[in-house]
């Protein structure tokens, strides 16, 4: 699983920036193509849901998403043979 | 995004500003109706008038964007005459216990078979951030320019005092909790109250010394405290620190409704 900012509905509140237990969220500098600066993804490979999704067979964490005002934050399949980034914390 | 089979995605964005705390309450509306299993053609959401009220707009079901201060009204009329429908009321402080005052007392009276979710931003958002009902004393409002002189209704004491059969309040900082407390509250027979308050960056925020949408869910998060510590303070005599606010389940009863369906 990917997560993914949806760029056409994002209005750069920052509210996932203060929800993430683990940072994800980093708060934007660029003004898109809307003139929103939208917050950028660290690694997003971390996140909870991204990793254990597909394990579990339901929403894990995923506070950021009910915390959006703007329901832009998601989480999509990755393609088939897309590589895929892991990222192992100890 | 939550529920996309409930979203009216073709009017996304909504028209909320940025960091409005609405969105999110919607997100756990329909988190809670979809762990309910309703299906859509049988859910009405019902509102009234303010950025609140906008909300059932913004979703895939039949809905009445109704009169200022009149949800309460017209869902009683809907689930009285089909008690088969699943009501669902978005209002704002406003709408509910200004203008609305009187349908509020007298739906939890009846405990009507309906779940009102109230987007409480202690202000009235959409017509430019007028001191309402539940203004707290001091705040600054474009009716109160030099701090509210009036004491504040307590939306969730006043519907059980009322009679409603389920009562909680959350913010809109507490996500989960907020959900959690929506969903018993649809499971409950009865009329379920649920305060939810929010953040109103652009007219509440901006002049009172909240001016980012994380300084206002700062606050929320930090002035919430539990019902069940707020007593044990009282029990112990000591202190309940100042400007906060109780939240949790307030109540959950058996009290005779009206339009349950048997
Ligand atoms: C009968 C009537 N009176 C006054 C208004 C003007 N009006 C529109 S919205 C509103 C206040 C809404 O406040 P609230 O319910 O708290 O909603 P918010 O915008 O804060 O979400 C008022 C007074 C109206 N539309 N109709
Ligand atoms: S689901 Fe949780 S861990 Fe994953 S990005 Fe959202 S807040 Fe962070
Ligand atoms: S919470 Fe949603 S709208 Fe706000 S910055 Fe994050 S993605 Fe954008
Ligand atoms: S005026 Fe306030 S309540 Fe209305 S949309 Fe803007 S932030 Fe939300
Ligand atoms: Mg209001």
């Amino acid at each position: 699983m990917k997560l993914v900012i949806d760029e056409s509905r994002c209005k750069g509140c920052n509210l996932c920036v203060l929800v993430c237990p683990y940072s994800i969220f980093r708060e934007g500098t660029q003004l898109n193509s809307r003139g929103i600066v939208t917050p950028v993804l660290d690694r997003p490979e971390r996140c909870t849901n991204c990793r254990l999704q597909a394990l579990y067979g339901r929403m894990l964490c995923g506070v950021c998403h009910m915390i959006c005002p703007d329901q832009a934050i998601s989480w999509v399949e990755e393609k088939p043979f897309e590589p895929h980034k892991v990222e192992v914390e100890f | 995004m939550i529920a996309p089979d409930w979203f009216r995605e073709d009017r996304l964005p909504h028209i909320y500003c940025t960091g409005c705390g609405n969105g999110t309450i919607i997100n756990c509306t329909l988190a809670a109706v979809e762990e309910m299993g309703w299906k859509r053609e049988e859910t009405v959401f019902v509102s009234g008038i303010g950025c609140s009220s906008r909300a059932p707009g913004y979703i895939l079901t039949d809905s009445l964007h109704t009169t200022h201060g009149r949800a309460l009204a017209f869902a009683t009329g809907v689930k009285m005459a089909r008690p088969d429908l699943h009501v669902v009321v978005f209002t704002g402080d406003g709408d509910l216990a200004a203008i609305g005052g009187n349908h509020f007392i007298h739906a939890c009276r009846r405990n009507v078979d309906m779940t009102v979710v109230c987007m409480n931003n202690h202000i009235y958002g959409m017509t430019g951030g007028q001191g309402s009902p539940t203004t707290p004393p001091g705040a600054i409002s474009s009716t109160t320019p030099y701090g509210a002189t009036e004491p504040a209704f307590d939306l969730a004491e006043l519907a059980v005092a009322a009679g409603a059969n389920y009562v909680a309040r959350w913010t809109s900082y507490h996500v989960k909790e907020l959900t959690k407390a929506i969903l018993t509250g649809m499971q409950t027979p009865g009329l379920a109250f649920i305060e939810a308050r929010t953040q109103c960056p652009t007219n509440y925020g901006r002049h009172n010394k909240l001016r980012s949408v994380s300084a206002m869910i700062e606050h929320l998060r930090s002035h919430a405290i539990l019902i069940q510590k707020h007593d044990r303070l009282v029990a112990e005599g000591k202190p309940v620190p100042e400007g906060s606010f109780t939240v949790g389940e307030f109540v959950r009863r058996n009290r005779p409704a009206m339009g349950v369906q048997r």
